[in-house]
């Protein structure tokens, strides 16, 4: 049984507001969101991919419908299959440079200083969960699926699998992912992607196993794992 | 009573060895595996050593051959090719995004669709897919080290659940690449014994001081035992319990009290109708840094008592996404040859790993064995298996 969901959609918090900024060519990236209230310590942004940043506000949504023992609670993910974002690298990566060309021996040394120590951690696909079930207390039965749509479809079945065979009588399942970034947009030109990349972030709260609404086609970029979970948007 | 599943193929590449016997007798000689890096010229880098598989390549090709490797050594074993109807046979792997290997940042030229495609996590699950011409169900599962751990307990519940007859599982991790050495020295996260890299990787011992990352691949056929018993498979070992559970702690760090660990080696036990008297040996997830050691031993003492314990990641280092496939075959050799595997360079214990611990490999009669791994970001997986 579906108890609550909690969204971040492209453009707009509902789904209406979605469309409707459609028509101003705004599709495919979310605002903000303001993380203030997910957030125990101000700092801990850094730590936040652009999927856990999406991750924290709908899942929080979501959660807040909750008034059982967090710590009994399921928890499934689905996440990308991009590449890291090595972004945050270019300061380290242009510190190598030499006459105009990458030294690798620099690396280790004028490199090293610059690279961010926090960047493999915000690279791993797992930190959508990690920092779900640090910002809810979560300690149950957990998963990370990686993946185009597919993933969200995992996630689900996965969700409903730990309802149904008594592993938990609570999950919070969904997807978040974020495909709004240069890299991202030169690889997609690369794979021949039609259409804006996308993001946003779709989490619910299951107390019963249930099949998975068929996806509504939002046509609001491409929203990865998300788009499998559209179908459990209110209608609008 | 739920049909049992069972184990009838394994395949692994290990800084040990290109296969599962090569790399088992390393592990029983406590043989090193450690060494200067060699997949890139490390010097300048604060760490200069890792365990590398002998396997050339880098990026994506490195992780593909891994791949190959251990998959052509598990379908050989299990003779699984043809058995199945596609439809009944699944996928299940643990992996991370591949990081764009190195040498192409020097190419010039942008990497190609079959390049961008060939990083994706899920690639090593595409991999397998269309090796086995499997049509079931494909996931692939990213949870930091505990990625494949993972990966074999969801394939034990597809089965369970009568979603398929066979999984292939297992995963693949290469990490001896620049920036994730600088990534994770910059954590402080790895071993800085530059003088003297076989010695860097120590779990449990007073003098650790960080993990050593390892390159690696392991594969399992997993079946369900009436449908493997029907085809005339040979049986391994029998997978029991599957197990796992958030720390809800913090990213980076193990909770003191392990009981995120505890939770999961509990539910493992639940799940395979065991006792804690009933296991016989621990292959502890065991990195070498001082955190994850000192919070596994308390969570193994609390929920095992005194059984006896080793990592073997003093051998092979921590292939990450790769290591909890790894170490669960390891557990199926330990149940079949009736040996637990000792842990190198434990040459002074820590008193804050209380645990009895298994320096050297050791003959004894095994019937459970259990393993652990636990990833960045706090999930815990724990596998239990059976004599076959």
């Amino acid at each position: 049984m579906l108890v609550s969901v909690g969204y971040l959609l492209p453009g707009a918090l509902r789904p209406t507001d979605t469309l409707r900024y459609m028509t101003d060519t705004r599709a495919g990236v979310v605002d903000g969101p303001d993380l203030g209230p997910w957030l125990r310590r101000k700092k801990d942004a850094r730590l936040l991919p652009r999927a856990a940043q999406l991750a924290l506000p709908a899942a929080g949504t979501a959660m807040a419908a909750f008034a059982g023992d967090p710590e009994a609670l399921g928890l499934v993910v689905a996440v990308g299959r991009e590449p890291p974002d090595e972004g945050e690298a270019e300061a380290s990566l242009a510190a190598m440079c030499r006459d105009g060309a990458l030294a690798r021996d620099r690396l280790g040394s004028e490199g090293r200083a610059l690279y961010p120590p926090l960047l493999p951690l915000r690279t791993l696909p797992n930190m959508v969960l990690a920092h779900l079930a640090i910002a809810h207390g979560i300690r149950g039965e957990n998963a990370v699926f990686a993946g185009g749509e597919e993933a969200g479809r995992h996630a689900f079945e996965e969700a409903s699998a730990m309802l149904r065979e008594g592993r938990a009588e609570v999950v919070l399942v969904g997807a978040a992912y974020s495909a709004v970034d240069l890299a991202s947009a030169r690889d997609r030109l690369r794979l021949g992607l039609s259409g804006p990349p996308g993001e946003g972030a779709i989490f619910a709260l299951l107390s019963a196993a249930m099949p998975l609404p068929p996806a509504r086609l939002l046509g609001v970029g491409d929203l990865g794992p998300v788009a499998a979970l559209t179908g459990l948007l209110p209608s609008a | 009573m739920t049909e049992r599943i069972v184990v009838t193929g394994i395949g692994m590449v290990t800084p040990l060895g290109r296969d599962s016997e090569s790399s088992w007798a390393g592990v029983l000689q406590g043989r090193n595996g450690v060494g200067p890096i060699r997949r890139f010229d490390p010097t300048g880098f604060p760490v200069r050593f890792a365990a590398e598989a002998p396997v050339a390549g880098d990026g994506p090709a490195l992780k593909a051959e891994l791949v190959r490797l251990a998959l052509d050594e598990a379908l050989g074993q299990s003779k699984l090719e043809g058995a199945y109807d596609p439809a009944r046979l699944g996928t299940c792997l643990g992996s991370e995004a591949c990081r764009p290997p190195w040498t192409w940042l020097w190419r010039g030229d942008p990497p190609s669709e079959p390049e961008l495609l060939a990083l994706a996590p899920d690639a090593p699950t595409r991999q397998v897919e269309a090796r086995t011409r499997a049509r079931g169900p494909r996931s692939t599962v990213s949870t930091a080290c505990t990625s494949s751990s993972q990966a074999i307990g969801e394939a034990m519940l597809r089965i369970r659940r009568g979603e398929v007859d066979a999984v292939v599982c297992g995963g693949v991790d290469a990490l001896s690449d620049p920036l994730m050495v600088v990534g994770f020295a910059k954590l402080g996260a790895l071993s800085t014994r530059n003088g003297a890299p076989e010695l860097a990787s120590r779990p449990f011992d007073v003098h650790r001081d960080g993990f050593v990352l390892g390159e690696g691949a392991g594969l399992l056929v997993l079946e369900r035992e009436t449908t493997a018993a029907r085809r005339g498979a040979e049986v391994l070992a029998v997978a029991e319990g599957w197990g796992c559970s958030c720390n809800a702690w913090r990213i980076t760090d193990s909770p003191p009290d392990g009981r995120g660990a505890a939770d999961a080696m509990s539910m493992a036990l639940s799940d395979a109708g065991l006792v804690p008297a009933d296991i016989g040996y621990v292959n502890a997830h065991g990195t070498s840094t001082q955190q994850n050691d000192a919070s596994e031993s308390t969570a193994i003492r609390r929920v095992l008592g005194g059984v006896p314990v080793s990592s073997t990641k003093g051998m092979m280092g921590h292939l990450v996404a790769a290591c909890g496939a790894v170490e669960a075959i390891l557990c199926v050799l330990a149940l079949r040859d009736g040996v637990m595997p000792g842990s190198r360079n434990l040459d002074d214990p820590d008193p804050a790993c209380d645990l009895n611990l298994v320096r050297v490999a050791t003959h004894v009669s095994l019937k459970h064995a259990l393993t652990n791994a636990f990833g960045f970001g706090g999930s815990n997986g724990t596998l239990v298996f059976g004599r076959a």
